[in-house]
């Protein structure tokens, strides 16, 4: 049980990630994801045949929503940005142009 | 010696000079046809029993100018999610789920269910996992971590791979095909579809069945895909602009062709026990 909400956790936290700051609360698919996690919940009424497979998709939405921000991370981190200017080129080799003070 | 570097830098002329300096420096950031996110809401629209995505007030459309609609609401919330998801510039090819839908929707290819069979079936002669290496740490690895995953696929199938040290594998029988064929049959169009994706991210038709039947877990599945390259990095270290990326591209597609075959699948697997 705990690793589900575990998992449960770790989604909702992709999301706030992914998504725009405003409130997660309205948001559409974590009420869907919510609303499962409720009606998978095994109770003496009703009998899930399925809670592995729940269990797995769950997963696989988290290794979809992480691998994709983690993708962009490396992405912005290495992709690059255009040529370097003057100044920089100079302080990336430990130079100074003429006009600064030494 | 550095006053004379700088003065060779800081001429004109030099190739130094051009190497490092071109007018107008900052604008050469190339700019591909982005387009900014548009919207600021977006949502899902049930109609006739399927399920639109909405962006604000618009409704979301194919490349081919086709109206956006899939047969289930988690698959319609995800891929409002995916739109969701884009800050600033739109950027499509990171939307995988997205991508699915359209390619079922528009078949850009114009191909049919058996085309797509029989693609993934003649794929499965060239299949990652039943090329291994001979006498090595590799090849234990690759005993260690394919064999199994071939046992399960012939016996979930039915058929009789065999793994080859050489390059002098037969092909898969006709017998095997056939067998193969028809249970990839017995999916639907959007199913096959996500088949296909899958087994050009991974490479093998083993692996992708075995992650969607959920034999493997999508990480995991990445990471036999990519069994020599890790164990290559291993050896020779790991950069993260290549490997890390690599890694988390296909992780990413595996997880989105997962999800869009199983929404595409499903049947309600929920019973409530009867009252008396």
């Amino acid at each position: 049980m705990a690793s589900k909400v575990n998992t449960l956790r770790h989604i909702i936290s992709e999301l706030r990630y992914a998504l725009p700051s405003s409130s997660l609360k309205n948001n559409l698919s974590l009420q869907y994801i919510l609303s499962q996690y409720r009606k998978h919940k095994t109770t003496s009424e009703q009998l899930c045949k399925a809670r592995e497979e729940m269990e797995f998709m769950a997963n696989t939405y988290l290794c979809y929503l992480k691998s994709l921000r983690l993708q962009q991370e490396i992405h912005d981190e290495f992709h690059g940005k255009g040529e370097r200017t003057v100044r920089e080129t100079a302080n990336l080799v430990g130079f100074k142009l003429p006009h600064d003070p030494k | 010696m550095s006053k004379a570097l700088l003065n060779i830098f800081l001429n004109e002329n030099s190739l130094l000079h051009q190497l490092f300096v071109t007018r107008n420096v900052n604008k050469l950031v190339r700019n591909y046809a982005t387009r900014k996110r548009f919207y600021k809401n977006t949502g899902i629209l049930r109609s006739e029993g399927k399920f639109e995505v909405t962006l604000d007030q618009r409704k979301l459309k194919t490349p081919k100018g086709n109206l956006f609609v899939v047969e289930n609401e988690p698959l319609a919330l995800a891929v409002a999610t995916e739109w969701d998801a884009q800050k600033g510039n739109i950027i499509q090819s990171r939307m995988h789920l997205t991508t699915l839908c359209n390619t079922v929707i528009d078949n850009p290819n114009n191909l049919t269910k058996y085309d797509m069979v029989n693609y993934i079936t003649n794929y499965l002669d060239t299949d990652t996992v039943l090329f291994q290496d001979v006498e090595s740490d590799l090849s234990n690895l690759q005993e260690a971590e394919w064999d199994p995953v071939i046992t399960w696929f012939n016996k979930r199938f039915d058929v009789n791979v065999v793994k080859s040290k050489q390059m002098d594998i037969p092909p898969v029988s006709q017998k095997d095909k056939t067998t193969l064929s028809k249970h990839l049959l017995s999916h639907n169009f959007a199913t096959v579809c996500g088949f296909v994706y899958g087994v050009d991210t991974l490479k093998s038709v083993i692996l992708t069945l075995a992650c969607i039947e959920r034999f493997l877990t999508p990480e995991k599945a990445v990471l036999l895909s990519r069994l020599e390259e890790e164990y290559q990095t291993g050896h020779w270290g790991r950069v993260e602009w290549a490997h890390d990326l690599n890694q988390q591209d296909l992780q990413s597609r595996l997880a989105a062709v997962v999800l869009f075959t199983y929404f595409n699948s499903q049947s309600s697997k929920l019973q409530s026990k009867a009252t008396q």
